[in-house]
């Protein structure tokens, strides 16, 4: 029998072709992900151009078409060629440990992001949670990096950052819970299908204050205008990562993106009906482009593109707000209104009122 | 609604018997920070030590001297006409208000009077200069709190008054435009029409700030009731300026002791109540409404013939008699002046520079930046807007 690579796969042993399927999948995941995360900051620099009356990035590019598309390369290979200095008296286990942190929180959560029914490289049962603690684990990269920097502004930055992801946390938390109480689940890929219809049989309108919490929280969580006080530019420099430089402060930069991808990934999922599409009876009669009015992935990734661009609108047009500000508003806004939302919540869920609620659980 | 910021006093350090705050850096509690001189929040090349509780600003020390070029040392052993690439240099904004003091003060010395289509230029002149001034200033003030949006748009609308500074005196920045006896050119043709152009996109791009930065939520909250000066403090700390129309004090030099061309123009210096940050930004903002309207009254009043110089003698071999004098006016920031001594020799016994920014980037900020956040010392740096290559002249 000739040794055709077909063979040769169905003669390896099952686990590892089992963990060659994973890793496959992963790479999958990753490689669009990290992409994304690329022309991201392209995105963000040319929105917040136009914005501003200016251009943006448009020199560097080749093949003559859209100047300026290559600039997240042109980027990365200054990242990767720049020093990378260490500071005087930094930790540094800790200080190379801190961005790694980071970044392993922002890209870990995919694991359980479905794309599509079915198409999920975890399909686990308790996925919100999974979600809620490797989300909370970026917050230790921060504070890694800001104690191990050895600096004064990074420390502060550090601090700013802890006290305001706990903060954003619980509130954040409170609005999963609004989501875990509607949907019945915890698994992802249930709480979509619960929103199963139209626009209005998605969660954004029964739940709607929490929708807006959860949204801000998340631009609060990912250290982003006007919640930027981390690294605040005109008050605390660049906060946590201002010893980093080349990659470490890249892979800094990475995770910042990756992680703002997914809140917003995650918000198109719990509140806007992931890949269900808007004409939901319609799509099955147009022709030609009936396969893309469906449901499908295309669906998610424009809600998830609706709110990225959310996120570069807002830091394009507020200013930032004070560290106690940030508190106050966490504290003595959010947490109240989703605890009194919530309650609203279990009622209608209680009384089944249509058409969200009238399913069986 | 206004909100004060009302921290806990009791965590403060005491004063000691001479005065001094006990800060006793040992403890742990107190942090050493050092903001400037190389540093995004402030407004050039001074710094600010600051001793922090938390995030907390318990006392504030200014540092100046890291731009200190020795202007008014200079100028000792320059002619008279030799200082004019010189003065517009010490306050790089507005180096208009510079050349008219330097000027005035050297034309009254000397007994020579400037022509009055001349005057009319001048006014004209410091005029713009302060428009330029005023939107320089409001993007900064909304770029201290992170606000990156108004900056452009006002650096866009300040381009084009930089267009019509080249069109009128050939520079964009430093203009050396007006002299001793006069100004060097008068209008060119066509200058009016572009004049109005530009000053409807300026009023559109004011409008557009009013609307995204003074109505802006999150802007309010980090503004108002923020940077707060007693209106006791205006006359011992010498506040001059807007900032001193903010805390609702008539302070104009303009009116009180009207110069070259203004009492024949019709004006109100805008006055302000509040005296926080969001007061001092929107007295700024109506003050450069008022200079616009004050440009469009001056093209509709000037004369278009008349002499533009006054005669004067060889600048090379130019002896001014012994004398000395002052001449103030009001620049976008406060009062400006010069004292000018001559000693009957070629050169300028002494020059001094009163500067606004003097008074209150030094004494008044050590003042008001105790009991802020760290937050908040680069807004309020800028709501007081000063610039430090004018503080050390």
């Amino acid at each position: 029998m000739p040794e055709t690579p077909l063979t040769l796969w169905a003669s390896l042993p099952e686990p590892l072709v089992t963990v060659l399927v994973i890793l496959f999948k992963i790479t999958l995941i990753l490689v669009p992900l990290l992409l994304s995360v690329a022309y991201l900051t392209l995105a963000e620099r040319k929105i917040i151009g136009w914005i501003q009356v200016r251009m943006g990035p448009n020199r560097v590019g080749f093949f003559g078409v859209a100047k300026g598309w290559a600039q997240p390369i042109a980027d990365l290979v200054k990242m990767l060629m720049k020093e990378f200095i260490w500071p005087r008296k930094a930790n540094r286990f800790l200080f190379v440990l801190a961005p790694i942190i980071a970044l392993t929180a922002a890209v870990g959560a995919w694991a359980v992001i479905p794309f599509d029914d079915g198409l999920v490289l975890a399909d686990v049962n308790a996925g919100l949670l999974y979600i809620l603690a490797i989300t909370s684990l970026g917050v230790y990269g921060i504070i890694i990096a800001g104690w191990a920097s050895n600096s004064k502004y990074a420390l502060l930055g550090a601090m700013r950052s802890a006290a305001q992801i706990i903060a954003y946390e619980i509130a954040m938390g409170f609005a999963l819970v609004g989501v875990l109480l509607a949907a019945g689940s915890l698994n992802l890929r249930e709480i979509v299908l619960a929103q199963q219809g139209g626009v209005i049989d998605w969660f954004w309108l029964p739940l709607f204050p929490l929708f807006v919490i959860y949204f801000i929280s998340g631009v609060a969580e990912t250290n982003r205008a006007p919640f930027d006080v981390a690294e605040g530019e005109s008050e605390i420099v660049a906060g946590f990562h201002v010893e980093y430089s080349g990659m470490g402060f890249a892979v800094f930069f990475l995770a910042e993106y990756a992680a703002m991808i997914l809140i917003a990934a995650l918000t198109a999922l719990m509140f806007l009906g992931g890949w269900y599409s808007p004409f939901p009876d319609t799509a099955t009669e147009t022709p030609m482009i009936g396969v893309l009015l469906g449901p499908g992935i295309h669906w998610l990734v424009l809600k998830t593109a609706f709110f990225l661009f959310l996120y570069l609108w807002f830091r394009a047009t507020f200013p930032r707000y004070r560290y106690d500000q940030i508190m106050r508003l966490g504290w003595k806004v959010f947490i109240p209104v989703t605890i009194v939302w919530l309650l609203v919540v279990a009622v209608a869920v209680m009384g089944e009122v249509p058409p969200w609620f009238n399913h069986p659980l | 609604m206004s909100y004060h910021f009302q921290p806990d006093r009791s965590q403060y350090p005491q004063k000691k018997a001479d005065g001094t705050l006990d800060i006793d850096l040992a403890s742990g509690k107190y942090l050493k920070l050092w903001q400037g001189p190389q540093h995004p929040g402030i407004t050039g090349n001074m710094s600010v030590e600051l001793t922090v509780c938390g995030d907390e600003v318990v006392e504030g020390k200014t540092h100046v001297g890291y731009l200190h070029r020795g202007f008014e040392k200079l100028m000792e052993r320059r002619t008279f006409i030799q200082c004019f690439p010189i003065v517009c240099r010490v306050c790089v904004p507005e180096p208009d208000f510079n050349e008219y003091c330097y000027a005035a003060a050297v034309e009254e010395l000397a007994g020579i009077e400037s022509p009055e289509r001349a005057n009319w230029i001048r006014t004209l002149i410091l005029e713009m200069g302060r428009i330029n001034s005023y939107l320089m200033y409001l993007g900064g003030q909304a770029g201290s709190f992170g606000m990156g949006v108004i900056g452009q748009w006002t650096t866009y609308a300040r381009d084009l008054m930089l267009d019509r500074f080249e069109e009128l005196t050939g520079a964009r920045i430093y203009h050396m435009f007006i002299l001793p006896g006069g100004v060097r050119d008068g209008l060119p043709e066509g200058f009016e029409k572009r004049m109005e152009e530009t000053l409807l996109e300026i009023e559109s791009t004011l409008g557009d700030v009013y609307d995204v930065m003074f109505c802006n939520a999150v802007f309010k909250k980090r503004a108002v009731g923020v940077g707060f000066i007693d209106p006791e403090l205006i006359d011992p700390y010498g506040v001059t300026g807007p900032n001193a129309r903010a805390a609702g004090v008539a302070s104009d030099v303009r009116k009180d002791q009207p110069y070259l061309v203004y009492p024949e123009l019709d004006f109100e210096p805008v006055i302000g109540q509040d005296s926080d940050i969001y007061a001092r930004a929107d007295v700024r903002r109506r003050d450069t409404l008022v200079s616009i309207d004050l440009v469009r009254q001056m093209l509709a009043k000037m004369p278009r013939t008349g002499p533009l110089m006054a005669k004067i003698p060889n600048v090379l071999h130019w002896k001014i008699p012994r004398g000395e004098t002052y001449i103030r006016g009001e620049c976008s920031r406060g009062e400006y002046g010069y004292y000018l001594v001559t000693d009957g020799s070629g050169y300028p016994r002494r020059v001094n520079v009163r500067g606004p920014s003097y008074t209150h980037a030094v004494a008044l900020l050590e003042r008001l930046i105790v009991n802020l956040d760290i937050a908040d010392v680069a807004g309020l740096m800028v709501s007081l807007h000063t610039y430090p290559p004018e503080i050390e002249r």
